[in-house]
């Protein structure tokens, strides 16, 4: 009970603060009966699933401070658990995604054990290796369907069981209401003991080992925290998008979107990895698909992105919230 | 049994020996000053004991059980609390925060952690600094929030490493009036690393000599300032046999 308490309580953050999440809540709520079109509709979708993404990553390469370029093979496990279970046995989406996210701790632990005897770079660069040999062999995969991918059954009427619906609504309000369990789940963790360990490590991992604090367990706890939220998008994907391939959910770009966009808007706060998201995504739709369009153009959406980033980072490494927190005399 | 017994520490970083066969043992309660010429060793003494290197050979003993090996998060919980002679000016945590972290240690809840760093802050009299960045603040006080965030770890013994390295006379002071009340309130015993000997020898009722990794002397400080080995280790063989 008292955890849910200190999940709700944003009486740390300015009263602007507060006000905006108000307004953008009630503008959350409203937003499918403001008229827009199905495009904007699924971009408004990419935009949660993306902060939810931002959001697991924010944990371990925000608040830990340990740059993690893998989550794609976590949206990958749970993405395929969903997929796979509801091809080969019909188990509804309720069963399957809790079971990917269970695989997705197990399989983090695994990894994480070993990795977290890296630093740095040399543990950004492991963490691309090891999401790239799990698309490897997903790739090569004859059972679950190889570089061809997966195809989920369409049930002829919408079926709650299996997340199956006609109208884009209703996967907009179920991303919405993981996007705010998400939410409210990061503003604990944010104030919990885990996340004081996280960022006294990322400070000072030496004086943090001082501490009583088991340093790479810690790590470890937060890595797995990210893989279990990246794989219950993964398995959003899956229901959503009625189609999965290990480019679609386990490509290093995806990984590196999840973490440019948490770090763009902001890693180690609460706000930064949804004001990423809403600056990234519809940006990279957007120009995505008029830059597509043109022979000769495709690509140049990833170069303008990224010179954001390059920007933002010289001029400000705590992302578009550092700036804002500057603008307002609070930064450093 | 002693409070903290180390049995002959060796420690060898590829032919250098930082430390030889150095043992003794301290009891609770005590003030103890580990003193010695730059290079002697005695920062690598204290990290032997509380786990950032591994002896190459010898015992650590703390309360009776063996604690050679541990890792420094083991070696805290157990009750050894350090500060370190450099400590890291860091930008993203609030001095608050940073106490918190201590006495997150102790306990899960973040209330009970919250009001236990008030409290530290109120001890030690800096409840103006508490949401100031450790990079804002004057080394004396960046010392300070060292040995509090250490504190609030609850350790039964805290170890000091040059905790009066940088600070001028009334700081210095201060700290010895800290450290002596720290020792009679919250009985924690103390054992120090020091270069100022006017500190070390007032606030310490014994101390150890450290000189090229051997420990040459220890006792009283009255008894070691007129120790030969400690004049020569100090002062060079030359000075020592012309007095």
């Amino acid at each position: 009970m008292e955890k849910v308490k200190d999940a709700l309580d944003f009486t740390d953050f300015s009263g602007v603060e507060r006000f905006v999440l108000v307004v953008f809540s009630i503008f959350l709520l409203a937003f499918p009966w403001l008229g827009a079109g199905s495009f904007v509709k699924a971009v408004m979708i990419q935009f949660l699933l993306f902060s939810l993404f931002g959001m697991g990553w924010n944990t371990i390469g925000g608040y830990g401070g340990q740059v993690e370029l893998g989550k794609a093979q976590y949206v990958g496990i749970g993405a395929y658990t969903v997929s796979v279970s509801m091809v080969w046995w019909n188990i509804p989406f309720w069963i399957s995604m809790p079971i990917g996210v269970l695989i997705a701790l197990g399989y983090s632990f695994m990894i994480g054990y070993p990795l977290f005897r890296l630093k740095g770079h040399y543990f950004a660069i492991a963490t691309i290796c090891t999401s790239l040999v799990l698309q490897d062999i997903f790739t090569n995969w004859k059972l679950v369907g190889a570089a061809k991918g997966i195809e989920l059954p369409i049930h002829e009427h919408p079926d709650f069981l299996y997340m199956q619906f006609k109208s884009d609504t209703y996967y907009y309000y179920f991303i919405m209401v993981l996007f705010y369990i998400a939410l409210f789940y990061m503003n604990w963790f944010r104030k919990s003991k885990l996340g004081y360990q996280l960022r006294m490590i990322k400070d000072d991992e030496e004086a943090a080992e001082s501490l009583g604090i088991d340093i790479r367990w810690c790590k470890i706890k937060a890595y797995s925290i990210a893989s279990a939220f990246v794989a219950v998008g993964g398995g959003f994907m899956a229901v959503y998008n009625l189609y999965i391939d290990p480019v679609s959910v386990m490509d290093l770009d995806l990984s590196i979107k999840i973490a440019l966009m948490a770090m763009l808007g902001g890693a180690a706060s609460l706000w930064g990895p949804i004001i990423g998201a809403a600056f990234l995504v519809p940006l990279d739709r957007f120009l995505g698909s008029w830059l597509g369009g043109h022979k000769g153009l495709i690509g140049v959406d990833f170069m303008i992105y990224a010179a954001l980033i390059m920007v933002v980072s010289a001029y400000q490494p705590r992302g578009i919230w550092g700036i804002v927190e500057q603008l307002r005399g609070k930064g450093k | 049994m002693a409070f903290l017994e180390v049995h002959d520490i060796v420690k060898d970083f590829g032919g250098l020996v930082a430390n030889s066969n150095v043992s003794f043992q301290i009891e609770e309660g005590e003030i103890v000053g580990l003193i010695g010429p730059n290079g002697a060793g005695k920062t690598t003494l204290f990290n032997c004991i509380v786990g950032y290197y591994s002896p190459d050979y010898g015992k650590v003993m703390f309360k009776g059980n063996d604690i050679t090996g541990f890792k420094p998060f083991q070696t805290n919980q157990a009750g050894i609390g350090r500060t370190f002679q450099i400590m890291k000016v860091t930008t993203g945590m609030t001095v608050v925060e940073n106490i918190m972290v201590g006495a997150f240690c102790r306990t899960n809840s973040r209330h009970q952690a919250r009001e236990e760093a008030h409290e530290m802050l109120h001890f030690l009299g800096m409840e103006e600094i508490s949401e100031q960045y450790i990079n804002e603040l004057p080394i004396a006080k960046q010392r300070k929030v060292g040995m509090a965030r250490a504190l609030a770890t609850k350790p039964q013994l805290l170890m000091l490493d040059e905790v009066a390295s940088g600070l001028n006379h009334t700081e210095t002071d201060e700290m010895v009036a800290l450290l002596k009340r720290l020792n009679v309130e919250k009985k924690i015993t103390l054992f120090l690393i020091e270069h100022i000997m006017e500190m070390v020898m007032t606030v310490s009722q014994r101390v150890i000599v450290l000189d090229g990794g051997i420990k040459i002397a220890e006792g009283v400080p009255g008894d070691i300032v007129k120790d030969d080995n400690v004049i020569k280790a100090y002062l060079g063989e030359k000075y020592a046999k012309g007095r």
